[in-house]
């Protein structure tokens, strides 16, 4: 599935990020990588607010659809 | 005295500028606000022999550069070399942080590395093996907490040894295949890793290792360099630092769970900002009384009986009383707004409240087509509109940034207020319905404006969200009173030079030709008389109303003093007795009143600003109130509310955006605010018959 399908509390595994958009790299260097664990705190609007290790990540919606979790 | 080059780098929030604060003591911003250091900002520190000077990159998480920020971060280190690089890790993120050390590695420049917010890393249990980190990479590693300033005075003579005894990182190993393509690509001794993949990846000659790499690793190229660099970044993680998981619960994440609650989180905010415009109104509103007496009242007669002492002439006299007191005096009663609204927002900005603002009001602020960030300077645009013009600055796209700084104009602000309380009050029955409606009609014009925009000039998508919420945290009183510092300096500088420029220039209008008794007969007058046709439609066409009009252009609460001027220009001013021990008493009794008051209304659940106190004027209201029917008052409220008559507001716009913008929007405001003066004179007229 991908990260947006998740539910708020559910904790997951990141396997893969797709799509070509440049602003992938940032949000992989901000700690969204493969491997990494990655729990989804809450659904606001059109964004996912998640928590990586001990910092807080907002992403949109159609990031999160390119980001393959388990 | 030699000196040497620091480069302070590091991610966004780890608290490089408040160590950088800490170190030079300089009035610089920082912030929680992710990226808030676009400009490149320099501090210099003396320390032994040396002058110390440190720069402030923008805040990255990788030198694979993106956007202009990262661009400025990448270039800086890559052309003007710095002789250090001070890197500074916050230590609870360690293991996303080390993905920017490896990469400044790379550039085998002298480093240091700075674990900062130790405290906050102990607290989640992390450990960090400091020693073996040093040893690992050949550097030196030092603690700080950027928060209080512990450990940062230990950075100075580090510096200072590190840079003397020339100490280099240990170079960095990548995998065995990877080491191998890049020393095959050397041609000199000296060339950098960062040289050489630079090299690998973009020189066309290296196309034939380009292939090798594809077909060694079944990736490409860049792909194998950035896993390499994490890998890198994981191992060193996975060897300094070590994890006892604490069961105690994370502050932020229990504050989050109330302040971003889905339901309560947004009534929640418009209970923090009505509280941050009611202390900053209430709060500061006795300060601003006792600076209007202590100018008026104390400063003005004490300089005017000196240089009457002194034998100047009468012009000389005016000139100083008018243009200066008159002007630049009535801008100055404005400080302690200023410095109680940029307190109580460096403290929401700080505390880490602000991004969260940015996030929570996405929902919506993304159906009108506009980031959710960019309702952060909209925000302070009800304080002023000049900062929030400035602030426009963190917006990641310029389509955002253009969008927002058109509609920040009509955000209402307490200039407007003063003047809409006179008129509101003279003229009818309940003032605070009046100003209300017109803070909304502001608002609406701001999103006919935005959406006029979209439609036309800024197509387009919305710009993806990304961005990282720091943790709360509690900023220290010096932090604040430090930026608070810093911008009311700023606006003193302003005031003592654009606004007293124009204030003289005013008052010349005001008194030219020579020998004008009337200031009907001077040339501002004739220029009120030659506009004056164009206000008619908005039942404004009295000289002396277009006439106050021109000198508004400073500032729209000049509109008052200019009309009290123009009306009552005929009327004798008694020259009172001024004994300046006496006054000078009185001055003092009045701050300690208006330090109580001031006290008080932090108390009071309702807004106190919007009632308005009787003034000494009354001849100036009767004459107003003779002059103008309700229709026209109205009309000239909703003018002024949307015409962008403000001097700061332009000058900003002109250097963020440019002149072409700044002149097109003042022709479009000037337009849109004559058109529904129009509306309004004639819906006036309707409703009241007249």
């Amino acid at each position: 599935m991908n990260l947006e399908e998740v539910k708020p509390g559910q904790e997951v595994t990141i396997l893969e990020l797709m799509g070509k958009e440049d602003v992938l790299k940032k949000v992989e260097a901000m700690g969204l990588r493969r491997g990494r664990k990655v729990s989804l705190l809450q659904k606001v609007g059109r964004n996912l607010l998640l928590k990586v290790d001990n910092s807080r990540v907002v992403i949109s919606r159609d990031l999160a659809r390119s980001i393959e979790v388990q | 005295m030699k000196s040497i080059r620091v480069a302070l780098a590091g991610n966004p929030n780890v608290g490089k500028t408040s160590i950088l604060n800490h170190l030079a003591g300089t009035n610089l911003k920082v912030g929680n606000w992710p990226g808030v250091t676009v400009e490149k900002r320099e501090g210099k520190v003396r320390f032994w022999d040396y002058e110390i000077e440190l720069v402030d990159l923008p805040g990255i998480y990788t030198l694979e550069p993106l956007s202009d920020d990262e661009w400025v971060a990448y270039n800086y280190l890559t052309r003007e070399k710095p002789d250090l690089i001070l890197n500074v890790i916050e230590a609870p993120n360690m293991e996303r942080d080390l993905l920017l050390t490896v990469e400044l590695l790379e550039h085998e420049l002298p480093t240091i590395i700075v674990l900062n917010m130790m405290d906050e890393a102990q607290k989640l249990g992390i450990e960090i093996k400091d020693r073996e980190l040093s040893e690992l990479l050949g550097l030196r590693v030092l603690r700080t907490n950027g928060r209080t300033g512990e450990g940062v005075r230990a950075i100075l003579p580090n510096l200072v040894e590190v840079y003397n005894l020339k100490e280099k990182p240990r170079s960095l190993k990548y995998s065995r295949e990877l080491e191998d393509i890049l020393e095959k690509l050397r041609e000199r001794e000296n060339q950098t890793k960062a040289e050489l993949i630079k090299k690998l990846l973009e020189d066309e000659g290296c196309r034939i290792y380009r292939e090798s790499i594809r077909k060694t690793f079944r990736k490409e190229s860049q792909e194998v360099i950035r896993d390499e660099r994490y890998a890198k970044a994981h191992g060193l993680y996975r060897e300094v630092v070590q994890r006892k998981h604490l069961t105690a619960r994370d502050i932020t994440d229990s504050i989050d769970k109330v302040l971003l609650h889905p339901v309560f989180g947004i009534p929640l905010f418009f209970l923090i900002m009505f509280f941050v415009f009611k202390l900053s109104f209430d709060f500061s509103a006795p300060f601003m009384d006792w600076i209007d007496q202590f100018i008026n009242g104390f400063a003005a007669p004490l300089l005017s009986e000196m240089l009457a002492s002194l034998g100047v002439s009468l012009w000389v006299e005016r000139l100083f009383s008018e243009a200066l007191v008159g002007g630049v005096g009535f801008v100055l009663t404005f400080i302690p707004l200023i410095g109680v609204i940029y307190f109580l927002l460096a403290l929401l900005e700080f505390s880490g409240y602000l991004p969260r603002v940015a996030f929570l009001m996405d929902r919506f602020m993304h159906r009108l087509g506009l980031h959710g960030k960019s309702l952060v300077p909209l925000l302070l645009g009800f304080g002023c509109n000049v900062p929030a013009i400035v602030a426009t600055r963190t917006l990641e796209s310029r389509r955002d940034k253009l969008l927002v700084i058109a509609m920040i104009p009509f955000m209402s602000c307490p200039a407007r207020l003063v003047v809409f309380s006179f008129f509101a009050v003279l003229f009818f029955k309940n003032p605070a319905l009046v100003i209300f409606s017109l803070y909304l009609l502001g608002l609406l014009v701001a999103l006919l404006t935005a959406l006029l925009l979209k439609g036309t000039l800024f197509k387009g998508g919305l710009y993806h969200f990304v961005m990282e919420l720091p943790p709360y945290r509690l900023p220290t009183l010096r932090l604040l009173f430090r930026v608070v510092w810093a911008y009311i300096k700023d606006f003193l500088y302003r005031a003592g030079t654009l606004i007293l420029a124009a204030s003289i220039l005013i008052w010349l209008l005001l008194n030219l030709p020579p020998g004008v008794k009337n200031p009907s007969e001077s040339l501002a007058g004739h220029v009120g008389r030659a506009i004056a046709p164009i206000f008619k439609p908005l039942g404004l066409d009295d000289w002396r109303m277009s006439t106050s009009l021109i000198p508004a252009f400073l500032a729209r609460e000049i509109v008052l003093s200019s009309m009290g001027t123009i009306y009552t220009a005929e009327m004798y001013k008694e020259k009172e007795e001024f004994h300046p021990f006496e006054a000078l008493k009185e001055q003092a009794v009045g701050l300690l009143s208006a330090s109580r008051d001031a006290v008080i209304n932090l108390f009071k659940p309702i807004p106190t600003a919007f009632s308005v106190e009787e003034e000494s004027e009354e001849s100036l209201r009767s004459l107003v109130s003779k002059s103008l029917s309700p229709a026209s008052a109205l009309a000239f409220m909703v003018f002024l509310l949307l015409y962008t008559s403000c001097l700061g507001t332009v000058a900003v716009m002109w250097r963020e955006v440019g002149k072409k913008f700044a002149f097109i929007f003042l022709a479009y405001s000037l337009f849109l605010g004559w058109l529904m003066g129009f509306f309004a004179y004639r819906l006036g007229s309707w409703l009241w018959n007249t």
